[in-house]
């Protein structure tokens, strides 16, 4: 293909198919975006035809090779938790001196409302944290306690896009895990690079959309693990199939499939199919393996909760997700059913319970990953979407707090990311962030970062534009926070 | 290697410069074509789009540049270091934001200035607002007026051209020294059309008839047909809803409501297509049907309600207007622009989406011109007064009918009132009689007193004894017959307004009359930031230079504004150039694979470029004719429509471009591997809907049922989306935004979040788990096994041998396995069952010699037992007949019923068992156990009771027969009986085998395999199989029954066996691509 000069740059599949270039060498977004090196596009858009999920090098220095991310749905009450506030405690019952961003002015009020919650310091780094959270606590030194985060948006589906996929309310955005997946790939071939652990309750808010490949190809959706077994769908031959008679069925595709080939030289995709029946065998067994939780001993059990009944679930969702990623998984996304954390009533009630299904799994993520040596190349992820307001909502004996998405907590923990510390502020009341603020496209920036990859140039071509998860909104890698 | 991929790479580089279609450029460097469009992509916003200049600096054009502004001048001719503008670009200062200029624009830039800041020619000395448009972006490809090429000269006439069509690829080609490749085999090539027209296979009888077909004009006749079946609406209709976005949900939210009236759309489509409904129609009934209905949209006659349904395409976009939790002003802006940006991406080959917060950064569509399309729409997607999506069928005579039928039900119900009141007084006498005498009044005044009104005394009285509170309930207690009566009076109400005409609807776009509300244009997009107000009117862009097409602000004449119509009909007037080139650019993608350009949404500068530019203008030419020429056609009454889909379809598909096989050629391969010059036809996946049509053709489960609701999909206990009704067409499978059905999910149908003008073609491993292990997968596998298990039997052993001969890739020889018999086949494939033991039929036992004396089959099988015919007793063989368990005697001793044993090997055989005569009546049975070699070898009498039947030791040679016969005795009456047996044969090796006869009863004779696997064949693939594959199923069937016996299942080995053959069959490539 000639650029605007008349030179020469044969298409991807061109060069995959000369081998000048192995599927490993470079990261496709890179080749895409060393074409656009003009304003104006090639003559004929060097758009790739086929992906795969084969391991990928960053073109970066990867710190990180796999994240989990621990989505807090509904707004985590930062006061509550991470974001001590003794101002607010002090004028608990008083106006906020400012304006307030509601989203339910019906139930608004502008008396402020401190923490029901005690906060003692913690660790060698002495980062307070709410006794909601006596797990978390334990392993703060291992956190970088994030309290200015900001989406500027108060709604729960617009600010979700916006982290999950890089612009507020807007949808059909391919989210964080599918452009990792896409950027790097894959480097277990017998697992799904991406994969979403949802709740027995149910989808989150939003649905399928937090785990949506927008405008990329399927292969880069994030594959839900439901929240019971089959946990993988159509992972098991029936019954009347099992052991080798499956095995020489797919001995016979084998043959019809490259008798086929043999009549049709050359074509890459025939040749993808066969290779994709044997990833798909390999994953009966594979993901069978990493779904089996009786290979963890007793304390490790333990130590994510699965001897309780209010951690069991969360428990072991977490235990998988540690499994998934020291098998190779790229990414894997906890969900909650709904939105837990979204407490407009009996804050004093909800959040404890909230915060006592998760709060040890999240903990023993991270102890368990530290043990293990992967805390270093895994970055876990705990929070979510927006935060919640100072003030009260509804009736004082059973309020709640309102939506808040002007200010609040997330941490993150290993993949280079600095340990031990807290990043940022808002104001004395915890509404707005006002120092080091960090927005989700900032965030996003930052996590790219770490496995590599320059948010700025990691390009996907979709109807001829050159997309990008930040989408070229105004956004920085927060290098403060990395180690 | 590097010598051969630079060569390589050099002749790429030809054939892509050759692709382009497009002067090679030259290397001077000017403003127009090389400096302004960085400038439009970087600069453009803060420094020349709007009326307020940042820095008071104006790069429109190079003499404003060296004019400069705030900070003095911005360039200095010649002088790069000099230039302040480049240095602010190089320092990264400008532009602000993320997105910087790369090193290669910046290159050019600090080149274009060193060469003196060139221009092509003289800048106007006035400049207006805005950037204005152009004479590069006027001559860019997508916005030339559309004229029809002339056919080119090639350069060997001897080539197969066929057609315009042919010349113009043709030409690309021999520019290349190439040409066309062979023509495919007659079968891939019926089966490329089929696929393409309709989306299902052929049947084994269109397959011979066209491989038997040696007419020169064979090929064109079965495109003919193809295009007059129904199943070609159905196919291209789908095409169609790709583009439109169809969905039966509003998405937008998780509530994403149904829509349980869109079908009709769809169905429309369907139909429109069908009857080749001209091609100008088509658009301008889609766009505007409504607005010749003049506002009147009720008591709608079949043309009128046509003509609104199709406005149903403007209504396919997600809407959140439906859910009241979402903020609704948000949510119909959302509706008016995703409107947009499907009419834009489906008839204008345009994304306009990004024009609506600020001008276009790449192609010359700017913020205005957004929002003069949003003109043209607004009066019917008023977001200050939102329109409801559904419009009634119901006419005034619907009305009168059912209000007639109303009237005759409520006589009906006033009579059933009367006499229920009557019944019920008769049951609460009956009730009270079971009551002292003398509280018998009081329960009466109590019972018939309202409940509000009733005394405190009353209401105790009926909680004492509450069987009196009887109600028409428990009438049927008391007065059984007159309830039943009451019942009838309900069952004749009901009867009678089924009677009434059922209310439809239509989800359509139906623009009322009122003042059109004005359309401003949303600062930054924002719809609470109005301002200017912009008319209905035409990109600028695709108009001609200085004639902006306006549409009408209030058509007079109609009660509506018109400015849909105005807008549809100047899209297929022949003036515009954008509607007739996307759509040709769609017809050709959807039967070559790959659009003439390859980003069918967008032909602006981020879009791909036209490979055959003269042939996609000659096909748009054919789209939508010039006026004139329409005028000509129309006055010509027997010259059919020019503007025909089914015209052009047989157009492209008879050419030699079309027709040409798959392979792949050296010589192509090394210029064109991607196969954009056409030298070859590309091997394609099936899309979703087709893939999962022709694994239901194949199975037998596919339904010819077209129209209706969507079948409505659920999810299952493991939560996949699947389809409730699994014999339907996909294109009938309710669209549902949130629950995709899964199986299409994975093979890329799209879920739509907008429309979709390109699927890609994805290849994962879910999908393969999902073929291997799926229910679907394994019920349509087994469905096709049973198929082929019934069908087979019809095959005759000739027309196999004619198939095999056919598929033969050597000579046929005496020992090829399908040159021989068929049933004898069957023994060189499978162990052997253990039916095959086992022959059923009667005789009779030679009390002289103590052998059998006669033996012949059973002719009649009735699924469960043998017997002499349809009906026992039967003329001629009477009431013998034997089934698993046991069976009944003959009426005399030449009609005994037998089972006989073959002896597989030699050995010792032992037999257990007993018989039992199960009558009081009769004189009993008389089984005996006959030797082929050493005669009668036991011999039982039952009489009205069991006994035990077993033999210690019968030596056997392998072949010999042992018959178990029972008669009758004296007395023919009363002689069922039951006969368990269990063989043991201990072999000269020592090994020990069982057979039970109840286990072993064989029935009909399945078709020979051999016949079934040829006809899993021919389903499935559509020729003959070829002895290697032949020989590659023996082996799998050898080991399948290994491993079956071997884990003894229970299910039958042979069936499971076929089956899994179904499954490789229809997962395979052969089946899920097609060349």
């Amino acid at each position: 293909m000639p650029d605007n000069f008349g030179r020469l740059r044969p298409t991807r599949r061109e060069l995959l198919a000369n081998g000048t270039l192995g599927i490993g060498g470079v990261a496709l977004a890179w080749l895409l975006n060393q074409e656009n090196l003009l304003a104006v596009p090639p003559t004929v858009k060097l758009k790739p035809q086929s992906f795969d999920l084969k391991p990928k090098q960053a073109s970066g220095e990867a710190k990180a090779r796999a994240m989990i991310s621990l989505f807090m749905h509904g707004g985590p009450a930062h006061m509550d938790l991470l974001d001590p506030k003794p101002e607010l405690t002090k004028f608990n019952g008083t106006d906020y001196p400012g304006e307030v961003v509601y989203s339910f002015v019906n139930r608004a009020s502008k008396k402020l409302l401190g923490s029901p919650f005690q906060f003692v310091k913690h660790g060698d780094c002495g980062t307070e944290v709410s006794e909601l959270l006596p797990h978390t606590a334990q392993v703060v030194d291992d956190l970088c306690v994030i309290r200015s985060m900001h989406s500027g948006h108060n709604g729960h589906e617009v600010s979700i896009r916006y982290w999950q996929a890089g612009i507020p309310a807007v949808t059909g955005r391919p989210t964080l895990g599918a452009w990792l997946t896409y950027a790097l790939g894959s480097e277990s071939q017998s697992l799904p690079a991406y994969m979403v652990l949802s709740d027995p309750g149910g989808h989150p808010v939003d649905g399928v959309l937090n785990w949506s490949n927008g405008f990329m190809p399927p292969l880069f959706q994030g594959t839900v693990l439901r929240a019971q077994e089959p946990r993988i769908l159509n992972l098991d031959p029936p019954p009347h199939l099992k052991g080798s008679l499956q095995a020489q069925n797919l001995d016979l595709l084998r043959v019809l499939n490259r008798r086929h080939l043999e009549l049709h030289p050359g074509e890459a995709d025939l040749e993808a199919r066969i290779q994709s029946y044997e990833l798909a065998a390999r994953m009966q067994t594979a993901a069978k393996e990493a779904l089996d939780l009786s290979q963890e001993t007793e304390e490790t059990q333990k130590l994510y909760g699965l001897d309780k009944n209010e951690t069991r679930e969360y428990g072991t969702r977490c235990l998988i997700a540690r499994r998934l990623v020291e098998r190779g998984v790229r990414f894997v996304q906890l969900f909650l059913a709904g939105q837990p954390w979204d407490n407009h009533t009996n804050i004093r009630t909800a959040l404890p319970a909230v915060c006592k299904q998760t709060d040890q799994p999240a903990a023993a993520l991270v102890t368990d990953l530290k043990r293990r040596g992967l805390l270093d190349s895994t970055i876990v992820h705990w929070g979510g979407e927006i935060g919640r307001l100072p003030v009260t909502e509804g009736d004082p004996a059973t309020c709640g707090r309102d939506h808040n998405g002007q200010g609040f907590s997330t941490w993150l923990a290993g993949g280079g990311i600095k340990p031990g510390m807290t990043f940022g502020e808002t104001d004395e009341f915890g509404h707005r962030a006002v120092k080091d603020i960090v927005t989700a496209n900032d965030f996003q920036a930052t996590l790219l970062h770490q496995f590599g990859l320059d948010h700025s140039k990691l390009a996907y071509i979709h109807n001829g534009q050159e997309q990008t998860l930040t989408a070229k909104r105004e956004c920085r890698v927060v290098r403060e926070i990395l180690a | 290697m590097c010598v051969l991929r630079s060569v390589r790479h050099l002749s790429l580089v030809i054939a892509a410069m050759l692709l382009a279609g497009q002067p090679s450029r030259s290397q001077e460097l000017t403003f127009e074509t090389h400096v302004r469009p960085i400038l439009k992509a970087h600069c453009f916003d803060c420094h020349g789009a709007e009326e307020e200049l940042k820095g008071k600096l104006d790069l429109r054009l190079v003499r404003l540049m060296i004019k400069g502004g705030e900070s003095g001048t911005a360039i200095e001719p010649g002088k790069p270091d000099a230039s302040l503008f480049l240095r602010r670009i190089k320092s990264g200062e400008m532009p602000p934001g993320q997105t910087k200029v790369s090193a290669r624009e910046v290159e050019l830039l600090e080149k274009w200035i060193a060469a003196g800041a060139k221009t092509t020619r003289a800048e106007p000395t006035e400049i207006g607002k805005g950037l204005g448009i152009t004479e590069e972006e006027r001559s860019f490809w997508a916005f030339r007026p559309v004229i029809r090429p002339a056919v080119p000269q090639w350069k060997n006439p001897k080539l197969e051209a066929r057609s315009s069509v042919d010349v113009f690829v043709l030409a690309k080609l021999q520019e290349r020294d190439l040409s066309f490749g062979r023509e495919a085999e007659k079968g891939t090539l019926l089966k490329r059309a089929y696929f393409d027209l309709l989306g299902l296979p052929p049947s084994h009888n269109e397959v011979e008839d066209f491989v038997n077909d040696n007419e020169p004009d064979a090929y064109e006749r079965v495109i003919d047909r193809l295009l007059a079946s129904p199943h070609y609406g159905e196919r291209w209709g789908r095409h169609w809803l790709d583009a439109a976005g169809y969905a039966d949900s509003d998405g937008y939210s998780n509530a994403d409501v149904d829509r349980p009236w869109a079908y009709k759309y769809r169905d429309w489509v369907i139909r429109a297509l069908n009857d080749d409904k001209p091609i100008d129609e088509f658009i301008v009934e889609q766009l505007a049907g409504d607005e010749f209905l003049n506002g009147k949209f009720a008591n709608l006659s079949p043309s009128e309600i046509d003509r609104l349904t199709a406005t149903g395409f403007l209504r396919m976009v997600s809407d959140g207007t439906s859910d009241g939790s979402v903020d609704q002003d948000l949510a119909k802006n959302a509706v008016v622009a995703e409107t947009l940006k499907m009419v834009s991406s489906s008839l204008l080959g345009l994304t306009v989406g990004c024009a609506q917060c600020h001008d276009h950064r790449y192609d010359p569509i700017s913020q205005v011109d957004y929002y003069r399309l949003r003109a043209i729409f607004e009066p019917s997607l008023n977001w200050k007064r939102w329109q409801g999506r559904l419009k009634t069928l119901y006419t005034d005579a619907d009305r009168t009918a059912s209000a007639a039928i109303e009237a005759d039900v409520a006589k009906v119900a006033a009579q059933k009132d009367t006499k229920q009141t009557e019944y019920m007084a008769k049951a609460l006498e009956l009730e009270l009689a079971k009551h002292p005498e003398e509280l018998r009044g009081k329960l009466r005044d109590a019972y018939n007193t309202a409940a509000d009104k009733r005394t405190p005394e009353q209401q105790q009285l009926l909680k004492e004894r509450p069987s009196v509170n009887i109600s028409p309930g428990v009438l049927y207690q008391y007065l059984p017959k007159e309830a039943d009566e009451l019942k009838g009076f309900d069952t004749r109400m009901a009867e009678m307004r089924a009677k009434k005409p059922v209310e439809e609807f239509l989800h359509c776009l139906a623009e009322e009359d009122g003042e059109p509300p004005p359309t401003h244009l949303f600062h930054r997009g924002d719809h609470r930031q109005p301002k200017d107000i912009v008319k209905a009117a035409m990109l600028e862009i695709a108009t001609p230079p200085g004639q902006l097409i306006e549409f009408p602000v209030n058509d007079p004449a109609i009660n509506s504004t018109g400015r849909r119509l105005a807008f549809a009909k100047h899209l297929v007037s022949g003036r515009d150039p954008l509607l007739p080139r996307a759509l040709a650019n769609r017809l050709w993608m959807h039967h070559f694979g790959r659009g003439l350009v390859g980003t069918p949404g967008d032909f602006g500068q981020l879009g791909e470029r036209p490979t055959h530019p003269e042939l996609l203008d000659w096909l748009a030419s054919e789209m939508i004719e010039r006026r004139e020429t329409r005028v000509e056609s129309e006055g010509n009454s027997a010259a059919p429509s020019q503007l025909s889909f089914k015209r052009l379809h047989r157009l492209l598909m008879t050419s030699t471009v079309y027709r040409q096989s798959a392979a792949r050629r050296p010589e192509l391969d090394a210029v064109d591997p991607s196969n954009l010059l056409l030298g070859r036809m590309s091997v394609r996946r099936l899309e979703a809907e087709v893939m999962r049509d022709r694994v239901l053709a194949a199975s037998g489960s596919l339904s010819n049922a077209m129209f209706g609701k969507s079948i409505s999909v659920a999810e299952d206990f493991v939560g996949q989306v699947i389809v409730n009704d699994m014999s339907r067409r996909s294109i009938y499978v309710q669209q549902k935004r949130s629950k995709p059905e899964t199986l299409m999910r994975a093979f890329d149908a799209p879920v739509m979040e907008c429309n979709c003008d390109k699927r890609p073609a994805s290849t994962v491993a879910t999908q393969s788990l999902m073929l291997m292990n799926s229910e679907f997968a394994l019920k349509q596998a087994g469905s096709l096994a049973a198929r082929v298990r019934q069908e087979a039997a019809t095959w005759r052993d000739a027309e196999l041998a004619r198939h095999a001969n056919e598929g033969l890739e050597t000579p046929p020889t005496s020992d090829h396995p399908l040159a021989r018999r068929a049933g004898e086949l069957d023994r060189s494939l499978l162990p052997p069952r253990p039916s095959d033991l086992w022959q059923i039929g009667y005789g009779e036992f030679d009390d002289s010699t103590k052998r059998t004396k006669s033996f012949a089959k059973f002719p009649h099988w009735t699924g469960s037992q043998w017997q002499g015919g349809p009906v026992v007793p039967d003329p001629a063989i009477g009431y013998s007949f034997l089934n698993a368990a046991g069976g009944h005697t003959g009426n005399d001793q030449q009609h005994s019923p037998i089972r006989r044993w073959t002896a597989p090997i030699g050995g010792t055989v032992s037999i257990s068992g007993s018989l039992h005569h199960p009558s009081e009546n009769g004189d009993g049975v008389r089984s005996r156990v006959v030797s082929s070699r050493s005669g009668l070898a036991a011999e039982w009498i039952a009489e009205h009771k069991t006994v035990d039947a077993n033999v210690a030791a019968i030596e056997v040679q392998a072949g010999d027969t042992l018959d178990f016969i029972t008669d009758c005795r004296e007395s023919v009456t009363s002689d069922s009986f039951a006969w368990s047996i269990t063989i043991k044969l201990k072999g000269t090796d020592g090994k020990e085998v069982a057979w039970a006869a109840d286990k072993g009863f064989p029935g009909q004779p399945a078709p020979p395999l051999t016949n079934q696997i040829a006809a899993v064949w021919q389903i499935a693939y559509h020729r003959p199989i070829t002895p290697s594959e032949f020989a590659a199923v023996c082996g799998f069937f050898r080991q399948q029954f290994a491993t079956l016996t071997e884990i003894s299942s229970g299910t039958d080995p042979e069936l499971q066996a076929l089956t899994d053959l179904c499954q490789a069959l229809l997962t395979s490539n052969e089946f899920l691509y097609v060349d």
